[in-house]
């Protein structure tokens, strides 16, 4: 038996932050994970995060992942691999199989970061292979490099559905539909709009009928339901597929909270402030102990673990007190917003600004004509170039304003408002906002009246970039093809990291509506 | 919570539905209508139902089919899934093969 200040079960984002905080404080730690690669989710990640600075937004999530993994190994944590925590026992022992052998571990204190799994749906067709979790469909294409399939049907319009759609047409898969069953896209609008852009139909108040296939996956039937969750027959559509990927929530993995006897709360342990469950010494932080983003659970994380290290007498009690107070209100900030848990269930109509909500986005994934003057950040018909921020929801996030060096755009302190334009300040067309919004919602435009023409840039993140001279079709918010457009420059830089600033030169009547491009 | 479940309700003739024969939980090979009529056969909790048709204690250990199960349990017995008490979480959490178990107990390892 082998004995350990600090335990930490997984090595995700909510693990390796307790394990940090602990280490840091002078606690002996160890972290085991049963995967050969640590990280978690993180490094399944590829896009740039929100929140603002303090919660690494706009960086992209194997980054944070490289950054937590090396704060690690500089705090002398040791993170063990290919671990497999087994049982829980009597006293804090835990069993944990290492390749032939079970080794029997004692922690004074436990962290249980075990994240969550994916939840399933059934209809005919489900065991088929083909059908596959979102999740798994990360996992393929971003760690392991393989396309999951050609063709693509996404169930699930959360933010793990709409981002995940995203990263199946980077990987160069064609997603055919995002369908929901509930009426109104879950995710973030900026999500939905990056991949409605593109020509992705979605399909709200609908569900799947059945996937069809002998051996493996070969289409789909999906049909609209009614409000007892019914499909209303004649509303069935037919895609042809090999792959439907299902993201329908993920459930907490709670076994090993459970086990060691820690008293739920339905199917989350029942945690204090600092993520303590009702057991002495054991605390749980992440998803286990709620579904949230991995920036929300990296903070929890940080929580338990100093308040393990205060526990076992390694931080003093202000030291303590300084660490949570920082974390809780960085936490809270994270929380707030029309995404928020306060807000899960309610229907909500106008933004915290008293703006009415564009129902367009939240059913069809894009912003309507219509929806556009009620937003100051969304201008037209300035002289010289200007930003058009089209992010119309109050999501924690505030990248945007930093970036702009001439403060052209203003959040406030509160991160969860709506961008504003300064009427005061100059644009000068850097591009710098438009690379750093981790939801792809900044266009700049310059129309140029005299010529008939207008100038519009857009974020892109898709290979082969497209080149100067190039010449195609400029699509509108819904992805429909609207005039011709020609590339007049393709920007790249270190500080934008691989969202690319690409301007298409469209007629002066489209400045408001060009917002994206295919190649003919 | 399981008390909550009201041992003697009359759940009616067993009426077989079109998808009896989807599979609920993969690893067993469970279907959704040897589920139901477990239910219908007497047994109301999770527990029980995991212990007759063994749903939930293959490979992935319900990781999959729990919550499935439960929906279907709770449906049969028209009742909110939240009544439904978990099975009880125990180790192994993870598949761990038999011949690791005998290397302990040989003591070929500390
Ligand atoms: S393009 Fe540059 S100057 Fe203009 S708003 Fe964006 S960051 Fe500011
Ligand atoms: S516009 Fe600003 S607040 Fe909105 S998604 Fe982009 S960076 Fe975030």
């Amino acid at each position: 038996m082998e004995r350990y200040e600090l335990i930490v079960v997984g090595a995700g984002p909510a693990g390796l932050s307790a394990a940090i905080e602990a280490a840091k404080a002078g606690m002996k730690t160890v972290v085991f994970d049963e995967n050969a690669k640590p990280g978690g989710q993180l490094f399944k990640q590829i896009h740039k995060f929100f929140g603002s600075k303090e919660h690494k937004a706009k960086i992209r999530g194997y980054n944070i992942g490289e950054t937590l993994l090396r704060e690690a190994e500089t705090c002398g944590v040791e993170v063990v691999l290919n671990a497999t925590v087994a049982g829980v026992y009597e006293g804090r022992e835990l069993t944990v199989m290492q390749g032939d052998s079970i080794k029997h571990f004692k922690g004074d204190s436990i962290v249980v970061a075990t994240g969550a799994s994916e939840n399933m749906v059934t209809f005919p067709g489900w065991t088929l292979p083909g059908v596959i979790g979102a999740g798994a469909a990360q996992t393929m294409m971003n760690l392991h490099g393989i396309k999951p399939g050609s063709r693509v049907l996404m169930l699930g319009t959360g933010n793990v559905g709409l981002v995940v759609s995203y990263q199946l047409l980077q990987a160069g898969c064609e997603v055919v539909a995002l369908v929901d069953a509930s009426k109104k896209i879950g995710g973030y609008g900026v999500h939905a709009a990056k991949v409605a852009r593109t020509g992705v139909p979605f399909y709200l108040s609908h569900t799947i009928v059945a996937v069809h296939g002998e051996d493996c996956v070969k289409g789909v039937t999906i049909g609209e339901v009614d409000a007892a969750w019914q499909v209303i027959p004649g509303s069935e559509k037919t895609f042809d597929v090999d792959t439907v990927c299902l993201a329908v929530g993920l459930s907490p993995m709670a076994q090993l909270v459970k086990s060691a006897g820690c008293e739920m709360n339905g199917i989350v342990p029942a945690v204090d402030a600092y993520g303590a469950t009702s057991v002495p010494g054991i605390y749980a932080a992440g998803d286990v102990s709620g579904i949230e983003e991995a920036s929300s659970a990296m903070i929890e994380g940080r929580i338990a673990g100093a308040a393990a290290a205060y526990q076992a007498g390694y931080l003093e009690k202000s030291d303590f007190e300084s660490i949570v107070t920082a974390h809780e209100a960085s936490l809270g900030s994270l929380r707030e917003g029309m995404f928020g848990p306060k807000q899960r269930g309610r229907v909500q109509t106008v933004t915290e600004e008293g703006i009415v909500l564009s129902q367009s986005l939240l059913t069809k994934g894009y912003l309507d004509e219509s929806d556009l003057a009620h937003f100051p950040s969304i201008q037209h018909g300035k002289t010289g170039v200007y930003p058009v921020i089209e992010c119309t929801q109050n999501i924690p996030c505030n990248p945007c304003q930093d970036a702009c060096v001439k403060g052209c755009i203003l959040i406030g302190n509160d991160i969860t408002s709506l961008p504003v334009i300064n009427a005061e300040a100059t644009c000068t067309g850097c591009g710098m906002c438009v690379a750093s919004c981790s939801g792809q919602a900044i266009f700049l435009v310059e129309e140029k009246p005299l010529e008939s023409t207008a100038y519009v840039s857009f974020p892109y993140e898709f290979l082969p970039l497209p080149e100067k001279g190039d010449r195609g079709i400029a699509l509108d918010r819904s992805g429909a093809p609207i005039c011709d457009a020609e590339i007049t420059a393709v920007r790249t830089g270190k500080a934008m990291d691989q969202t690319h600033v690409v301007t298409m030169k469209v007629p002066l009547d489209y400045a408001s509506t060009a917002r994206f491009f295919r190649r003919r | 919570m399981n008390g909550r479940i009201d041992r003697s309700i009359d759940l009616g003739p067993y009426v077989a539905a079109p998808d009896d024969g989807m599979i609920i939980c993969r690893c067993e090979e469970v279907t959704k209508g040897e589920i139901r009529r477990a239910v219908h056969d007497g047994m109301f909790t999770i527990t029980e139902i995991r212990r007759y048709l063994r749903t939930g204690m293959g490979l992935c250990q319900g990781q999959t089919c729990a919550r499935l199960v439960k929906q279907i349990v709770a449906k049969e017995l028209d009742v909110s899934p939240d009544v439904l008490e978990d099975a009880v979480a125990r180790a192994p959490f993870r598949p761990v093969p038999m011949r690791v178990l005998a290397n302990e107990a040989e003591g070929r390892t500390r």
